[in-house]
């Protein structure tokens, strides 16, 4: 619980519209977007400047209340879920872009830019930040480097930590740390922005964060491919990647998802395939032709049943957005669906795809599967009803052991949604009790008396 | 989650299914213009069915703050078209107005008038257009003049200075005057209803007047019910959704008695509530009559785009045109394309698109007198993308943001002229 006098100081400081505590307002900000969780907070505050989001810290620490950092809210691993409680700090009021430094390639941004108008910004300049998760038009900067996001361009340019260049970062004891900087190299210490990427607001606040630009791609083509299996598209993306070429979005959708798809964006995807690869090339127009070409052979060698390529810039935007909604309109077909961000080595893709088959029909469950193949990472989800307790423990049967056969094959529990609270016990089969024993040691030594975002990424002893 | 105690307060909430439905990607964030004026979660799409979640699941209580959030949602429905999920955020809020009628019936005096303007003056044609005649005679009289000019409209409250700025210019209402049939001209290609809205008829006779000029110059016989009654959608907008029931069942009884290819509308938000009869009927009215209406519903840009636009004999308008998209053309009724097509197709037209073109006008039937200040900044945005375009004409389809857009368009002294898209095509169709 919070007091009065607490609740009074913090409108003083921040303005009465940036402290909310009634309760509808709690109601909407103790959710994300993973399904079944949500919580009640004490308090939310919206912090405009950095002296208000230290001044939030101190009321926190003088109260002893938890302190969950929160963007838009759409992560997907509960990792802004205020479970315990406590103060939800919403940075989304403090969203300017600071500088668009063209001299060094990089921009300086507050944590609650949205990901698009920081990639719109910068294009209208001449340049390219490539981190582009499904939910760029919503999510922030902030959160994408919390939750190290991934997203349709990983797989030639990678996630958001490759582009983070600097941090400031509030620390729970109020101190302000500044790490990395615009240098292009600098092994000076430890690697504290590296460490904070993807931290998930356990060790500190983010409130100014700086990214790398690149001068965007010339040009682009965009290629769809259809199958009539899963395994044989998982197949053909093992062989693009095996044939040296890199395109720079390689996606897949199943049947289930195409579908759900098809019904919310109209834009006339074959129903009757099973299986649909979105690939993207792109840099250099000779390259790219070139590449274009290649990956046109190999899909034609992999059994691909149609190919086409997409008309015109039009075209591809309208089915990279389409791809983007992929999980969303898998929600269309049931009132719960759980979607899971299993990654395997690429050269696993095909045998994932029968496993999540064979399993699918084992715990008789309508899985959709859609994700960033060319990078391994995959979203099976399990539409399902969460008031259907008997559907929601096969669920659980599912993913506990899809992720078996996952580690087993050297992959990971997730390759871009984090581990929050929905996947802690994975986390910890993964890297073992002797990593999360080294991951606590590192979580205490930044916050010591455990106030930041408890209960998140490692299971509690 | 089995066990839930619903907490609305009256029949006729929202379905649990629906609230069920949101999986909370937030991808309606970006797309609400309330959620854009205030950042504030409880204020979005996402937020609003949420909290009429928690009402279901007993969570929350029917509150005073979840009414406010009903009536603050512009009904626009943009977040519709942008949730992949199918969720209807302003559906559920429409009904939550129903239960806010229920929970809180509000002021003795506030109540009367409404429940007297919705139940008696709306529903009767002839009332209706009987109490607009005090209006009339007050702008032939020059009254108008004297009051606009005086800052009498200062001393009073925000929204009647507001309201009485927007009242266009009026005439006599068309109604009566309509013939029951227009004939079709040249080869005849069918027959049509039209469904005369009251606004249209009320504050727009001559747009609606062009329509059916156009509709038979275009080959189809027209007929318009004289005893078609309001559509309901204030009603709906205001939570009174047993009016509506009666108003939609009288006026789909009445135009299935029409041998009838399309039952025509001028106007966007009845169009989009006539299309929702079939929802709004579904345990009233057999479903096969119920699909039959629903069926031959069309807006007129639709209608013309699917019979295809004869352009022969179209005089030239020589204009540079801008579109604003009706929240309840495009979002409601997914019409988007087809007004572009006819404008392009009138020679001389060249169309200019704005920026945000279907972003809400932050009109929305009353929205617009209850929010003046919420809506003059709404407004701001969408005059910024107009100004930037240029053009000679602001087009819409739709009286409700006609009437927002004319009065915006005066208040910032910008050189547009705002016309309905019929009118334009009137113009090029020869008398």
């Amino acid at each position: 619980m919070i007091s009065q006098t607490a609740v009074t100081a913090l409108s003083e400081k921040l303005g009465r519209k940036n402290v909310l505590s009634e309760k509808e307002d709690l109601l909407t900000l103790g959710y994300d977007a993973t399904p079944g969780l949500s919580a009640l907070p004490d308090i939310a505050v919206y912090p405009t400047r950095l002296e208000e989001l230290l001044f939030a810290l101190q009321v926190a620490r003088d109260e002893g209340l938890a302190v969950v950092p929160r963007g838009s809210g759409t992560g997907l691993s509960g990792g802004s879920v205020p479970h315990k409680g406590g103060m939800v700090l919403c940075l989304g009021r403090m969203n300017r872009i600071l500088e668009i430094d063209e001299a060094n390639l990089t921009a300086t941004v507050e944590p609650g830019v949205i990901t698009l108008d920081l990639f719109d910004a910068v294009m209208a300049k001449g340049l390219f930040y490539p981190p582009d998760p499904g939910s760029q038009k919503v999510s922030t900067l902030g959160g994408n480097v919390m939750e190290n996001a991934g997203g349709l361009r990983g797989l030639k340019y990678g996630v958001t930590r490759d582009y983070v260049m600097a941090l400031q970062c509030v620390l729970p004891d109020g101190s302000v740390i500044d790490t990395g900087g615009k240098n292009v190299k600098d092994v000076a210490g430890y690697a504290f922005k590296d460490l904070l990427v993807g931290s998930e607001g356990t060790l500190g606040v983010i409130s100014q964060i700086t990214v790398r630009l690149i001068p965007p791609p010339r040009s682009k083509k965009t290629l769809l491919a259809y199958f009539d299996t899963m395994p044989k598209a998982g197949e053909a993306v093992t062989r693009i990647i095996a044939a040296r070429i890199i395109p720079s979005t390689l996606e897949i959708m199943d049947r289930t998802t195409m579908i759900c798809v098809e019904e919310h964006a109209g834009i006339g995807l074959p129903l009757e395939m099973a299986a649909l690869l979105l690939i993207e090339v792109d840099g250099h127009p000779a390259a790219v032709e070139e590449e274009a070409t290649a990956v046109r052979t190999v899909l034609q060698q992999a059994g691909a049943a149609e190919i086409k390529l997409a008309a015109d810039a039009d075209e591809a935007a309208s089915l990279a957005a389409a791809r983007r909604t992929a999980l969303s309109a898998l929600a269309r077909k049931s009132p719960t669906t759980i979607l899971e961000d299993a990654t395997v080595p690429r050269s696993k893709l095909a045998d994932t795809f029968a496993e999540i088959e064979r399993l699918a029909e084992k715990y008789r469950l309508v899985v959709g599967t859609f994700g960033h193949a060319g990078d391994g990472n995959l979203h099976p989800t399990v539409l399902c009803d969460e008031r259907d307790r008997g559907e929601m423990e096969r669920t659980h049967a599912f993913y506990e052991e899809l992720y078996e056969k996952v580690l087993a094959w050297g992959g990971t529990v997730s390759g871009e949604h984090g581990i929050g609270l929905a996947k802690k016990a994975f986390l910890a089969r993964q890297i073992g009790p002797a990593g999360i024993a080294v991951m606590r040691r590192i979580k205490n030594s930044f916050d010591p008396r455990g106030m930041l975002n408890p209960g998140k990424i490692i299971m509690e002893e | 989650m089995n066990n839930k105690k619903s907490n609305f307060p009256a029949d006729d909430a929202p379905s649990y299914e629906s609230v069920l439905q949101c999986m909370r990607c937030g991808f309606c964030l970006p797309t609400c213009p309330t959620f854009a004026l205030t950042g504030r979660e409880r204020s979005s799409p996402r937020g609003r069915v949420a909290l009429a979640r928690a009402v279901h699941e007993g969570r929350l209580d029917f509150t005073e703050a979840l009414k406010d959030e009903s009536f603050f949602c512009l009904d626009c429905r943009a977040c519709a078209t942008a949730c992949p999920s199918g969720v209807k955020a302003g559906e559920v809020m429409e009904i939550c107005r129903g239960q806010a009628r229920s929970a809180f019936p509000g002021g003795h005096l506030s109540a009367t008038l409404r429940r007297f303007v919705l139940e008696r003056m709306l529903p009767d044609p002839a009332r209706l257009e009987g109490s607009m005649l005090p209006a009339r005679l007050y702008q032939r009289l020059g009254i108008q003049w004297l009051v606009r000019h005086s800052h009498l409209l200062k001393l009073g409250p925000d929204w009647l200075e507001k309201a009485e700025g927007m009242l266009p210019k009026l005439e006599m209402p068309l109604r009566p005057r309509l013939p029951e049939l227009t004939p079709a001209r040249g080869r005849k290609r069918g027959r049509v209803a039209f469904f005369l809205g009251c606004v249209m008829s009320l504050l727009y006779p001559e747009v609606s007047r062009q329509t059916v000029r156009v509709l038979a110059h275009q080959g189809f016989d027209v007929i318009t019910p004289r005893a078609t009654r309001c559509c309901g959608a204030p009603h709906l907008a205001e939570g009174d959704r047993q009016t509506a029931r009666r108003l939609a069942r009288h006026n789909l009884e009445l135009f299935l008695a029409e041998e009838v290819d399309a039952i025509v509308t001028d106007c966007a938000g009845c169009g989009a509530i006539l299309k929702e009869y079939d929802e709004l009927l579904a345990e009233t009215v057999p479903a096969g009559r119920r699909e039959t209406f629903r069926a031959r519903v069309r807006d007129i840009s639709e209608f013309l785009a699917e019979a295809g636009l004869r352009t022969d004999g179209l005089g030239e308008v020589r204009a540079s045109v801008t579109y604003h998209e009706p929240c309840h053309l495009c979002h409601a009724q997914g019409i988007s394309k087809q007004p572009r097509e006819l404008l392009r197709a009138i020679p001389g037209v060249e169309l200019r698109e704005m920026n945000e073109s279907s972003w809400c006008c932050g009109s929305a039937a009353t929205w617009g007198l209850k929010f003046t200040d919420a809506s003059r900044q709404i407004l701001k945005r969408k005059l910024d993308n107009v100004r930037a375009t240029g053009a000679d004409y602001l087009v819409t389809a739709n009286p409700g943001c006609q009437l927002q857009l004319a009065w915006g368009v005066k208040q910032a002294g910008l050189p547009q002229q705002v016309r309905h898209l019929m009118e334009l095509l009137g113009r090029a169709t020869p008398e």
